[in-house]
């Protein structure tokens, strides 16, 4: 866990430096094309934009991170400070941690569900792929799997509009609703039953545009890793024994053959936030993705930076999580070990 | 792992000192290349693969050679110029055959026209070169750089390793395409920083593979052998740990192509790719948002045009993946 720091301190850094490099003047944007001199003067010492980049670079990393040693001018020399501090959005005029706390929860339902989604569907779909291999089901299944990968997601998001929006007219093709939103915001919802009809209509479109990609590559994942593990001698073993396919499938072969699906789950979690940029772009969905590219559109430094740092975290954290579950699935695998 | 008696003819011909040295690659790597050319031979899916890459390549190369070409060869009416001016009535019609509100499908717009009256057929054909373009590009850079950082960090070890997979794992960890925005808001909005964008996040990808193959290659006995016999570090990297550590990164390599060509329609669609009036595939999508319901198949074609091209990739990647080792992880 300890490494996921240098990693986060990675990220501030690329993304530091990168932010700074986007074209533009900021006071502009705030005060229009032509702004008196003192006010600009104002705004930049307000913002620490009149310091030199290494200097703000330094006291950005102390602003994010949540234990920090600022210098200071008196004894002891040095003046603690806890907290993260993102900063305030030259845009919105609020702090960035605000803006993130309203939307990251619409992204991590997003993709929640989405991996929700491929998972339910993919390891069956896998198992039954990798046991009837080369009959007609494993042929359907290995093309619908070829298909989902090749796909991009914003375009099936733009059919499923399309089909169950436009010609059905059955499913909503616009924004989210959180299913612990308050039912007095949600239109013609009085219970908390109507919030969770709503929201499941909702997200039921977004979630099948982000998820058929994940679903497609865990599909193949999960078919080649049973694929190997039946040829394994234990399971040969238990055939001769006599013991029936369907309990070698759910007792024996099954769980050693989802330490790659897990890999795979990890490593699907970047294209996966990819994925949410655009899928929140398709469904105008108010989450991070959408978030970070209005943010970039408007120049709004600090609000990219928290953005993109919050993305990695998000990733950290997945990575982390996916360590854990590998130790609980195979227990040779000690959580704190070696990589 | 396989190794003819090439590098043998090298140790014993010791140049070092000379300045140059031995050529003792080439038989090796041409043996290798015709194997794998030979085994997919009979693999259907990679076969499909190459042949749905063919198709799209000889049209990328059709669209490249010259607009003029195409005037003439198809006549002006059958293709409306991508560049020409548009037209500022909507004529959004289908294509021949089906009837909307606009009119009926004909001839001269096979597959229909978009909101500005334009070709799709025509600006689909265009937009292959951008997306074979970009695909092609990328990965090259991800494929130099990955394999640069990749053999280094493997061969050496130890603090250069450390470093070099930390900025790695950072990398890794800003999404792809987050990294793609934020590196074209800093330097630019056009196809050549959506490429080396691209490329440059893709890096990871490709160092983290050949890395976990060269930790393995570098303690065979034909490298300790080199080493033995005074061959300059670069130039065992070079000449024996790469090549022998290139499967499953030629087979990244496959999928990256599809990958990168999925990656850059989704900047495209974002508005972070070529800029209009260029056609490409992703572009064409975001513009057909808002005709979407008098016309579909102005969204459809382009999709099926990027499904198309990436199944073809995958296929490929795929049936190499196949013929080179059939134990490759998957990646």
């Amino acid at each position: 866990m300890l490494q996921a720091i240098p990693v986060i301190v990675g990220i501030v850094t690329i993304t530091f430096f990168l932010t700074d490099a986007i074209p533009g003047d900021p006071v502009q944007i705030m005060l229009g094309p032509s702004p008196s001199a003192e006010q600009a003067a104002a705004i930049r010492a307000k913002y620490g934009l009149d310091q030199p980049l290494w200097i703000r670079y330094i006291n950005y990393l102390g602003d994010v991170s949540p234990v920090w040693i600022a210098p200071a001018a008196s004894f002891p020399f040095f003046t603690p400070e806890f907290g993260v501090d993102l900063g305030r959005s030259l845009y919105y005029q609020v702090p960035v941690t605000q803006k993130i706390a309203e939307r990251l929860p619409v992204t991590l339902l997003l993709m929640v569900s989405s991996f929700a989604f491929a998972l339910v569907i993919a390891i069956p779909l896998g198992i039954i792929s990798a046991q009837r291999r080369n009959e007609p089901t494993d042929h359907v299944s290995r093309v619908v799997a070829l298909i989902g990968v090749s796909t991009p997601s914003f375009w099936i998001g733009l059919m499923l509009i399309m089909i169950f929006a436009f010609h059905l007219d059955v499913l909503p093709a616009t924004s989210l609703v959180l299913p612990w939103a308050d039912p007095a915001s949600v239109d013609a919802a009085t219970s908390r039953i109507d919030v969770l009809v709503v929201a499941g209509e909702h997200l039921l479109l977004p979630m099948v545009s982000l998820g058929t990609l994940q679903m497609a590559a865990i599909t193949r994942i999960e078919r080649s890793a049973m694929l190997e593990q039946l040829s394994e001698e234990y399971v040969q073993l238990a055939r001769a024994y006599g013991v029936r396919e369907r309990t070698i499938l759910s007792k024996h072969a099954f769980r050693p053959a989802q330490l790659p699906v897990i890999t795979i789950v990890g490593l699907q979690l970047t294209t996966a936030i990819g994925g949410a940029v655009l899928t929140e772009t398709v469904f105008s969905i108010n989450g991070m993705g959408r978030l970070i590219i209005t943010a970039i559109n408007n120049q709004d430094y600090p609000l990219v930076m928290g953005t993109t740092l919050v993305f990695g975290v998000v990733f950290v954290v997945g990575v982390i999580l996916t360590d854990i579950s590998y130790a609980y699935i195979d227990p040779r695998v000690s959580y704190g070990g070696d990589r | 792992m396989a190794h003819d008696s090439a590098t043998d003819d090298g140790l014993t011909e010791d140049s070092v000192g000379t300045g140059t040295e031995p050529d003792v690659r080439g038989v090796e790597s041409r043996v290798g290349a015709w194997n794998t050319l030979s085994q997919i031979r009979g693999d259907p899916t990679a076969l499909a693969g190459l042949a749905i890459i063919s198709v799209v390549t000889l049209v990328a190369l059709i669209a490249s050679v010259d607009y003029y070409l195409l005037d003439y060869w198809l006549a002006e009416t059958f293709w409306v110029h991508p560049a020409r001016d548009p037209q500022e009535v909507e004529i959004l019609l289908p294509p021949v055959g089906l009837e909307n509100d606009f009119g009926q499908g004909t001839w001269e717009h096979p597959l229909g026209t978009d909101h500005r009256g334009r070709d799709i057929a025509a600006r689909l054909f265009y937009g292959t070169r951008i997306a074979m373009l970009v695909g092609f590009v990328s990965t090259v850079i991800g494929l130099v750089g990955g394999t640069l950082v990749g053999s280094v960090s493997g061969y050496y070890g130890g603090w250069v390793d450390d470093v070099l997979m930390r900025a790695v794992e950072t990398l890794y960890a800003i999404p792809f395409l987050v990294l793609v925005i934020a590196f074209m808001a800093a330097f630019g909005r056009n196809l050549t920083y959506a490429m080396i964008g691209v490329g440059i996040a893709s890096i990871p990808t490709f160092a983290r593979l050949l890395r976990s193959r060269v930790v393995s290659v570098r303690e065979e006995e034909y490298v300790a052998a080199a080493r033995a016999a005074g061959v300059r570090t670069r130039w065992i990297i070079l000449r024996h740990v790469v090549p022998n550590s290139f499967a499953p990164v030629l087979v990244q390599a496959t999928l990256q192509i599809g990958l990168a060509i999925l990656i850059v329609a989704g900047l495209s669609f974002l508005g972070f790719g070529a800029q209009p009036p260029t056609p490409s595939w992703g572009q064409m999508l975001n513009q057909s948002r808002d005709s979407m319901l008098p016309n579909p198949w102005f969204s459809i074609w382009p999709g099926l045009a990027i499904l198309f091209t990436v199944v073809g990739f995958n296929l490929l990647g795929d049936g190499l993946r196949d013929a080179l080792d059939p134990h490759i992880e998957e990646e």
